[in-house]
């Protein structure tokens, strides 16, 4: 590396990505409990869609960072416990699907995002719980 | 040559004993950082003598 380069103290791994701090770590996982009307037939839908590998919903794991509705469009912010996560198509298509199949919502669009990272703390109480019956350690 | 350790390897309950999530004791060792999946660890109870994971 030049000089010129590593003096650059904005410089990220990647120029061509656009870098953005996702949402305070304290404030997630979203997990839809004020929701009303079409926003909680969608938390229901997310709740009933479940971690390929353990007996708990994506939501209790804390993979959802949010859900926004505009007229008729879903946006959904979700995360990974990995960035290479074996299950990224798998639970993507599944979100995309169940949320699309909601009555109601005409448009899904999903939003994968890293920022901040998925840590064991965006587990909620309830998906602690489920863990320690399977047999997890959390 | 790889120079320092791969960070996935990284995972808690090596120095302090994880919680057993059967009988809850903390007298366990960590028998492997990875289990059957990158998110999960290896571990064995003292306690009640079984094996166990813990979630990262």
């Amino acid at each position: 590396m030049s000089a010129n380069t590593s003096s650059d103290r904005d410089a990220t791994p990647c120029a061509y990505t656009d870098y953005r701090e996702g949402a305070a770590a304290e404030d997630l996982p979203a997990t839809g409990e004020d929701a009303t009307g079409l926003e909680a037939d969608i938390w229901d839908a997310l709740y009933g869609i479940e971690d390929p590998e353990m007996p708990i919903s994506i939501v209790d794991l804390g993979l959802i960072y949010g859900v926004y509705l505009e007229d008729d469009t879903v946006t959904v912010d979700m995360t990974l416990t990995y960035s290479g996560c074996p299950a990224r198509d798998m639970l993507t298509e599944e979100v995309k699907a169940e949320v699309a199949a909601v009555d109601g919502v005409d448009d899904t669009d999903l939003r994968l995002v890293w920022s901040p990272e998925w840590t064991v703390e965006m587990v909620t109480e309830r998906g602690e719980q489920a863990l320690q019956e399977f047999g997890l350690s959390v | 040559m790889r120079r320092t350790r791969d960070p996935s390897v990284e995972t808690s309950g090596d120095e302090a004993g994880a919680t057993c999530p059967y009988c809850e004791s903390t007298n366990t060792v960590r028998e492997h950082p990875k289990g059957p999946s990158l998110c999960r660890s290896m571990h064995y109870c003292h306690g009640c003598e079984q094996p166990f994971e813990k979630f990262e």
